[in-house]
């Protein structure tokens, strides 16, 4: 009786996609390994020294780092879409990530507006990390309080873009009345980066965004009833107001977490669960959620490989190369799909 | 007998009322018209019946237990609700459209038991959509969505089936086929069905019983009496517009 179509086939290629995107992006950067090189860093025979350096203290590190944020950023902007109906929805239009943004913005360029110059590198970087997570669960949380007087999902969307922009007027506020260095700083930060994250804080993100997986997963059924309306959902009995706040726990962990560490990424949490609504053809959300994740880690670890490319002479923002990847595929969805 | 569903001074609206007032009941078996006219409250009734928006006085009865005290999963047992116009989720599959009725009966991660199974398809097969389990449900005609969405109450297995308007963008020939089947369901699955219309018609030839949300009065009863009663020349404000008992309609 069972007629329900399995996608081993779809799943097999997106992961050996995933391997070959890994070996070239352990492959390329500012020194180009030859592939047995990596080989034998890997399974431990003898490889030249900076080999093993390069690989296991930069390059690794960083594709670790690429992936979770490629997973994270996707599952979050696909329940996002689900729960707002709308299929430009992501972890970015709610404001979470320009709450992330004030919080850096508080802590780098306010220290330079009160004339505190800042110490050391790891105090900088573990008070980014820190400044942007309470500025996302800041965000996260007035929409949550939000959300208990806005029932509607349209006006909640609506309240996270205005918040959105408010933050951003903070945000320039700061930037007018700080010095050049932390402005400086404030900017990298804001173009995004995969790298210079110690084996700590990929632990710490590690274990925020594996919760804030489970979470998602839990999440599977309710999101599947939501796809057919908030009435009917409420008809069969689900708790819709605990559904949202499990959703927005699990936005925050997710996102908050990657935009913390690794600075605001746009567009991979819209695109992507776009391509695998593309190329899986289900809505069904058991199916989409492990798609997503694969496809986000996929376009992270190719958009990684791309900032590399330059070689020698740099890596290009991540958040150049992610907008590059994802407008176009966006744009494309848009006029050929005509939405969800 | 007793009733199954039983509204009783149910006043509606939260902040302000919108509609006072409703004395009403339904049996086993019986299908019911709920007819007025339009932006009265038709569908904040059967909302507020199914539980999904909140009422401001009066009771509601559904077996024999006050609404407010069951817990949503268990009125979800007991009654189910079709909204008019459900969105449709592009490439979900009528299977699993179907299947999100199950919801209080899957394990947290939404697994259809082997039982489910053959309910969904034998569901299926009993409203005429055989062979359409993989269809992509964005892609059925109206009519057959209408009827994939009392597919999805049946498989959801309560004793009320609430509809709001399921034949409001129909074609005549698609009208008749979803209220023939709503009479062949209450009759046959021991269901109490109760859908709002503005098929007069149609809905005085074939229901047990007519709710009449009236622009001042609310009225409950079987077809002919309330005809006998003048109670359809009180639905609507114009007084100028008379009731034909025999043709079923206003003139």
């Amino acid at each position: 009786m069972k007629l329900k179509r399995s996608y081993y086939r779809e799943y097999a290629i997106i992961t050996l996609l995933l391997l070959v995107l890994i070996v070239l992006n352990l492959i390329l950067g500012s020194v180009i390994i030859p592939i047995k090189d990596i080989a034998s860093a890997l399974f431990g025979s003898n490889a030249p020294d900076y080999v093993s350096d390069i690989i296991f203290s930069f390059r690794i590190p960083k594709l670790i780092t690429a992936i979770m944020a490629g997973v994270a950023l996707s599952i979050c902007g696909l329940q996002m879409q689900t729960l707002f109906k709308n299929p430009l929805a992501d972890p970015y239009i709610l404001g979470i990530s320009s709450g992330a943004g004030l919080g850096v913005a508080f802590f780098v360029m306010g220290f330079s507006a009160f004339g505190i110059n800042l110490p050391s590198s790891l105090f900088v970087n573990l008070g980014i990390a820190t400044s942007a997570w309470i500025g996302a669960f800041a965000i996260t949380l007035l929409i949550m309080l939000v959300s208990y007087r806005l029932k509607d999902n349209i006006s909640l969307l609506i309240f996270g873009l205005m918040l959105g922009s408010a933050v951003s007027a903070l945000i320039s506020l700061f930037q007018y009345f700080s010095s050049s260095s932390a402005l400086k700083m404030y900017v990298l930060w804001t173009m995004g980066s995969f790298s210079g994250l110690n084996p700590g804080q990929i632990w710490i993100m590690f274990v925020l965004i594996l919760i804030g997986f489970g979470l998602s997963v839990y999440n599977i059924k309710d999101l599947n009833t939501l796809l057919m309306g908030e009435a009917y959902a409420k008809s069969l009995g689900v708790n819709l107001e605990n559904t949202r706040r499990r959703i927005l726990v699990a936005t925050t962990l997710l996102a908050g977490s990657v935009t913390a560490f690794c600075g605001p990424i746009g567009f991979i949490g819209i695109a992507v669960p776009h391509i695998a609504r593309l190329f899986f053809r289900n809505a069904d959300h058991k199916i989409l959620i492990p798609a997503t994740a694969l496809l986000g880690a996929v376009i992270m670890v190719f958009a990684d490989t791309v900032a590399q490319l330059p070689g020698q002479s740099g890596i290009i923002p991540i958040n150049t190369v992610s907008a590059l990847i994802g407008v176009p595929i966006i744009l494309v969805i848009i006029l050929k799909n005509r939405f969800v | 007998m007793d009733s199954v569903l039983i509204l009783e001074n149910l006043c509606l609206g939260y902040n302000k009322v919108i509609y006072r007032e409703i004395n009403a009941s339904a049996n086993k078996n019986e299908i019911i018209a709920l007819v007025g006219p339009n932006g009265i409250g038709k569908s904040t009734l059967l909302k507020s019946i199914a539980g999904i928006q909140k009422y401001r006085s009066g009771a509601i009865r559904v077996l024999n237990r006050e609404l407010r005290s069951y817990p949503p999963s268990r009125l979800a047992g007991q009654l189910s609700f079709v909204p008019s116009q459900s969105p449709r989720a592009k490439n979900f599959s009528l299977f699993d459209m179907v299947a999100t009725s199950c919801y209080n009966r899957t394990n947290w991660l939404g697994k259809i038991s082997e039982r489910d199974y053959e309910f969904i398809y034998s569901t299926l097969k009993r409203v005429s959509l055989e062979g359409f389990a993989e269809r992509d449900s964005s892609q059925l005609s109206d009519g057959e969505f209408q009827r994939a969405a009392i597919a999805r109450s049946l498989v959801q297995d309560s004793k009320i089936i609430l509809l709001d308007e399921p034949t409001a963008f129909l074609d005549i020939a698609n009208k008749i086929t979803i209220t023939r089947l709503l009479k062949e369901i209450a009759e046959q699955e021991n269901k109490t069905i109760v859908f709002s219309t503005h098929d007069l018609q149609h809905a005085l030839k074939i229901c047990d019983k007519i709710w009449i949300m009236g622009h001042n009065q609310f009225f409950c009863g079987e077809p002919q009496s309330l005809i006998e009663k003048g109670a359809f020349e009180q639905m609507f404000k114009d007084s100028s517009l008379k009731f034909d008992p025999k043709l079923f309609t206003y003139n």
